[in-house]
């Protein structure tokens, strides 16, 4: 026990410093970008500086772009969005995931139809979600759906199949029930995978926001992109992009607490096995 | 009272298991094995890696299926696990996202003991095991000795009368090891079982048993029997122990 806190202690003065050369690592590449976009050497319609990125922020903060359509209102739009298609792509992929995962056959008999399924650009599936559901919020939360279903769906049934032999075999000396067995081991042994597909599948939520939101909006970040394309405001494009980077990194940060007080046995595992 | 006297009784008859049906020469594990333990008898089964010990235990235990013959438990046949038998096995195998006393508790929440009950057997087991302290431990916290001693306890939960131990030591130091060696001693003779132990280390073997049974291998099969009159605790130095020693060196070799 004594060597697990001292370990634990010492990370935690690594992290202090971490977040020290974070922060440097940080202003170092603000600071070069603004020399860089300044002394001319790049053309400020392809890289516009910092200082000309922050005042367009505080323009749509105030004004909106387009007219009335303010940062706040795109970053409501694109949350609910993602937060609407990722909670779909969890409560369908994890139970069908557990499903398949459990029988041999059918995951004999899933595997080509997941792997060609999730090779499919989100993106192509544009016209598709247009012709089938139209243009309007359904097909955007759909297509966001799409992207973080597979992720989440292939590591459930890979960590299904992977739950140790000797594991079921104590569950079967110790008088465990079908019913025991899967809610007592399958499932729990099954939970980290579980998690780090939803880790996956939120990153591929964020990815596909721009193709979600071409469809007939104008409220997101990623329509906020879209339009900003068109008139080739790059500084506005920055805007959303890191914005949209923000939200990656708050909703991650708030899976990996998550799975922290969920799975306090697991904590330290993936470590120990690096 | 016949039937009292038969409880923990372990009979093997002319036990085969073929792996490999196609290929009989190949997936031959054990052939024509035949040996009975008696009620409250520590017998052990050792051998070289690949003779079909782990097979037999695992048949007995009613993890595998026998293709001949069968195994009696006090008179009746085995087909699958049963709460009569209690196993540890090789690594300590215990569920990482239950707590110490929570893998103790584990087979009694599945016959649906109520939880205070199982909570107390389960704080007798860990005192028993010489765990207080760590009952609320994560396995990943506790050390490879400690672990062993979980499995035991949880084995011991069930209250088997017969208690299945699959080289339950051999991945532990040596210091460790013999510490174990002892404490499994003191617990078979406060909980009288039917032990049947399964080992590579003939040292380890003549500590612990009653009997010794050596597996030889290509297929599997008993070659000899040991009875080990020697009254414990067994000093391993001791004129008599080396003797035996080379006696079942001899038989493995």
């Amino acid at each position: 026990m004594d060597t697990i806190t001292t370990l634990e202690e010492e990370k935690k003065g690594f992290q202090l410093s971490d977040r020290w050369i974070q922060i440097i690592t940080t202003v170092a590449i603000i600071g070069i970008w603004e020399l860089l976009s300044r002394s001319g050497l790049i053309q400020p319609v392809h890289l516009p500086s910092p200082t000309r990125v922050a005042s367009t922020f505080f323009y749509i903060m105030r004004e909106g772009y387009p007219q009335d359509i303010t940062i706040f209102i795109h970053i409501k739009a694109t949350v609910r969005r993602i937060i609407q298609g990722y909670l779909l792509a969890v409560v369908t992929a994890i139970p069908l995931g557990l499903i398949i995962g459990s029988h041999f056959i059918l995951e004999r008999a899933a595997n080509p139809v997941v792997t060609f399924a999730r090779s499919i650009a989100t993106i192509s599936l544009l016209p598709l979600a247009i012709a089938w559901f139209g243009i309007g919020e359904l097909s955007s939360v759909l297509l966001i759906m799409y992207g973080a279903f597979w992720a989440i769906l292939t590591n459930t049934i890979q960590g299904v199949k992977q739950v140790d032999v000797t594991l079921l075999n104590v569950a079967w000396m110790f008088g465990a029930k079908q019913r025991h067995i899967f809610f007592r081991v399958v499932l729990p042994a099954t939970l980290p995978r579980i998690f780090a597909g939803m880790k996956i599948g939120l990153g591929v939520s964020f990815m596909v926001i721009i193709a979600a939101e071409m469809v007939g909006t104008v409220e997101g970040l990623g329509a906020l992109i879209q339009q900003s394309r068109l008139y080739y405001r790059t500084d506005i494009t920055i805007v959303g992009m890191i914005f949209i980077g923000i939200f990656g990194l708050i909703i991650s940060i708030g899976l990996d607490r998550l799975e922290r007080v969920l799975l306090p046995w697991a904590v330290g595992l993936e470590e120990v096995k690096r | 009272m016949a039937s009292d006297d038969s409880r923990g009784k372990v009979e093997v008859r002319n036990v085969t298991k073929q792996f490999d049906i196609e290929n009989p020469d190949q997936g031959l594990a054990i052939r024509d094995i035949n040996f009975t333990v008696q009620p409250n008898e520590f017998l052990t089964i050792v051998g070289r890696s690949g003779c079909g010990k782990s097979t037999m235990l695992n048949i007995i235990a009613g993890l595998l299926s026998p293709t001949e013959g069968e195994v009696l438990i006090h008179g009746k046949p085995v087909t699958e696990p049963g709460l009569d038998r209690g196993m540890v096995f090789q690594s300590a195998s215990l569920f990482p996202w239950l707590r110490a006393i929570e893998n103790i508790e584990f087979g009694p929440r599945n016959i649906g003991m109520p939880k205070e009950k199982r909570r107390a057997l389960a704080k007798d087991l860990i005192k028993l095991v010489g765990l207080e302290g760590f009952e609320n431990k994560w396995p990943r916290e506790l050390s490879g000795g400690m672990q062993q001693r979980v499995a035991i306890a949880r084995a011991m939960a069930m209250d088997p009368e017969i208690l299945l131990m699959d080289e339950p030591f051999g991945s532990l130091d040596q210091l460790t090891r013999e510490d174990m060696q002892r404490e499994l001693l003191r617990i078979w003779e406060t909980r009288k079982k039917t032990v049947i132990f399964v080992t590579h280390s003939i040292l380890e073997a003549i500590y612990l048993s009653d009997r010794v049974l050596v597996f030889c291998p290509h297929p599997g099969n008993v070659r000899s029997e040991f009875t080990i009159d020697l009254p414990r605790p067994r000093h391993k130095s001791s004129t008599e122990y080396m003797a035996f020693y080379d006696e079942i060196y001899e038989n493995i070799s």
